[in-house]
């Protein structure tokens, strides 16, 4: 995609000062999201992966943290911007859809309400039009018999269909970047695969790009074009969706991959990554994963950058050559 | 695995008496409608379904943990379902429960050798050196560290408090275990350790298994056999391999084809059956068949005939006007 990125992060990190020490939260994130485009963020909690979507919408507002790198949008930097130049970003041009949809709605106004609210903020829609246009949002997401349901609480609505309206939401200023925080987690499955498939749908309408962000390698699978794996703040490795599943190449994808329990076929025994994710205010200076990594070598006291082939990119200092020979033997 | 039945249940029902919206009438809801089982000794059955079908309040009934409304449960030849508290207390220690919530399921203000401790001393299991070794031993099973034991839930991780709910269960030597989504609040490289050490346990202590999961992946893994549970009822019960690779039930169906997957060979996806609506509320249950309303291949026949489980070859059983797969 030649088009220049939506959103371009180069080197975020954000640092909470903590009375343990500092807690490095995200260190060292880069990527760019294209046109279009759909970014997976991936990791397990503790990762970083959510803190770094808020801190770059400048919704991280503990007095001892501090943000540094370059988030740019659509060209312009975001970051340290103030709340006042944020508000016609932050749910207009950018759009979030959070985990859970009962708390990401307020329960003592209608979804009409919120909806119309949010349009009247950043456009300048009348009121009757900012109504007209909450119910045809509402249909568009699929809420069945959207002109009653406009004027009903939060708590009239299942799990799902909340979802429904929150993603109306997001959408309702037609923004250029929607950013979902496990925006199925809270859902079974049937009503994941709706809603999945409803992101995708509305994406492909209005033109804008997803940065998702899961524990779930299988939304990632379905939805991504691009993967970003986070481990303890930093990415182990960044590449096109299908590269990363098929031909992983950092050692904590390959046990996040081997760990997830399959529906197609049963394996006898899930790969497991030995230890506990290590804790965020006791990051090694070299490689964060080397503690509870197979392969570890003397080398591993220093941190390894991201690099690769072109778009393929990781942090590991393993050779070619020794990876193909660990995941040839893995696979006999 | 053998043949003998170590728990049977015949049509199992449990009602909730609810108080409606309008105006207090009050009227019944059915959580589980009529459902039978058998459990194997030294097998794993799972029950798997979406939030609200049942599948913990079954779990609970089976176990006694709640009364059931009507309908037999019978442990190792006594029918316990009509028993008093005082006697089902022997039986309670052969039936032990694994919770989904290792941070809730832990008393927070004990050490965790005192709550492994809990059950062998309710039960008089011995004196009390005789019980420090036994949860030495107990922690020594499950993985975790012997010189841990006096220090708080708080300091342990979720994957290690979920060994000390797993120690705690298996104190007693129970023949059956109960484990209520055990792995749902765990990040997957600690969900796979959890699951690896309870096939360990399965095999090395001759546990049988009742596993309740939403985890479609995570149910076939660790299952013999399963049963997919619809509004209270189970719709599809066989053979695990069978049931993932030929489902019957069109829900099971449906189910299984919009679970998200890696895509990491060529091998063709299912084709995606994306379900319409919601599941309904299990006070107001649809005619006849409770799917119909969302099934995509439902009849007239499916809105007033209500389709019972039978058993369409040996050991594969399916509620259904219309199976797929069947021949």
């Amino acid at each position: 995609m030649p088009d220049s990125p939506v959103l371009k992060v180069q080197d975020l990190k954000v640092t909470f000062a903590t009375r343990q020490g500092p807690l490095r939260a995200v260190d060292g994130l880069s990527f760019d999201v294209a046109p279009k485009e759909v970014v997976g963020i991936v990791g397990e909690s503790g990762s970083g992966k959510s803190v770094s979507m808020y801190s770059m919408l400048g919704l991280v507002r503990d007095a001892n943290v501090s943000i540094s790198g370059s988030v740019k949008f659509q060209g312009r930097e975001i970051l340290g911007l103030s709340d006042q130049e944020m508000q016609p970003i932050r749910g207009g041009e950018i759009g979030m859809i959070f985990q859970d949809p009962m708390t990401a709605l307020t329960p003592v106004y209608t979804v009409g309400w919120q909806i119309i609210e949010q349009l009247r903020t950043h456009t300048d829609m009348t009121k009757a039009q900012a109504r007209e246009r909450a119910i045809e949002l509402l249909g568009e997401v699929g809420i069945p018999d959207p002109r009653n349901r406009v004027d009903h609480y939060p708590h009239e609505f299942s799990g799902g269909m909340r979802q429904r309206v929150v993603i109306a939401m997001a959408l309702s200023c037609n923004p250029k970047l929607l950013i979902a925080d496990e925006p199925t987690t809270a859902l079974d499955v049937t009503t994941q695969a709706q809603i999945l498939d409803l992101m995708l749908k509305l994406q492909d309408t209005y033109n804008s790009s997803i940065v998702i962000i899961t524990h779930d390698m299988g939304v990632i699978a379905e939805m991504a074009h691009k993967v970003v794996v986070m481990y303890a703040g930093r990415p182990a490795e960044i590449g096109p969706e299908l590269d990363v599943v098929r031909n992983p190449r950092h050692p904590y994808t390959w046990g996040l991959l081997g760990a997830v329990p399959r529906v197609e076929a049963r394996n006898d025994r899930l790969t497991t990554i030995r230890g506990n994710a290590v804790s965020p205010l006791e990051i090694p200076e070299g490689c964060a994963f080397a503690d509870r990594c197979d392969y570890r070598m003397e080398i591993c006291t220093k941190r390894p950058q991201l690099k690769g082939t072109s778009d393929h990119l990781d942090a590991c200092w393993l050779s070619d050559e020794q990876r193909v020979s660990i995941r040839s033997k893995a696979a006999s | 695995m053998s043949n003998e039945i170590l728990l049977k249940a015949t049509d199992v029902v449990k009602t909730f008496s609810t108080r409606s919206k309008k105006f207090g009438r009050p009227h019944q809801s059915t959580a589980v409608n009529g459902v039978s089982l058998e459990i194997r000794r030294g097998e794993t059955l799972g029950i798997v379904g979406e939030s609200g079908c049942g599948k913990s309040t079954l779990a609970r009934c089976l176990v006694q943990l709640l009364p059931t409304t009507s309908g037999s449960v019978v442990f190792e030849g006594t029918e316990i379902s009509k028993l008093s508290r005082r006697t089902l207390r022997p039986l309670r220690r052969k039936m032990q429960l694994v919770f989904q919530d290792p941070y809730a399921s832990l008393n927070p203000r004990r050490t965790v050798g005192d709550i492994v401790a809990e059950p062998l001393r309710i039960n008089k299991f011995g004196t009390e050196e005789v019980i420090k070794e036994r949860v030495r031993e107990l922690f020594r099973t499950v993985g975790l560290d012997v010189n841990s034991l006096t220090r708080y839930p708080h300091e342990f991780s979720g994957g290690q408090r979920q060994r000390i709910g797993i120690a705690r269960a298996l104190a007693l030597n129970p023949s059956l275990v109960v484990a209520d989504e055990p792995v749902s609040a765990l990040d997957v490289s600690v969900q796979a350790q959890v699951l690896n050490l309870m096939a360990d346990l399965q095999e090395k202590l001759n546990l049988t298994y009742l596993f309740i999961a939403h985890d479609l992946g995570v149910v076939r893994h660790v299952s013999d056999r399963v049963g997919v549970m619809y509004l209270g009822e189970i719709v599809e019960l066989g053979d695990a391999d069978e049931l993932y690779d030929r489902p019957m039930h069109p829900y099971t169906d449906a189910l299984l084809s919009v679970v998200p997957e890696l895509n990491d060979t060529d091998a063709p996806r299912r084709e995606r059956i994306i379900l319409k609506g919601d599941v309904p509320d299990p006070s107001d249950r649809p005619s006849g068949c409770s799917f119909h309303p969302r099934c995509p291949v439902a009849t007239d026949r499916c809105k007033e005939e209500k389709p019972t489980l039978v058993e369409i070859r040996p050991g594969r059983s399916v509620a259904c006007h219309y199976p797929k797969n069947a021949s």
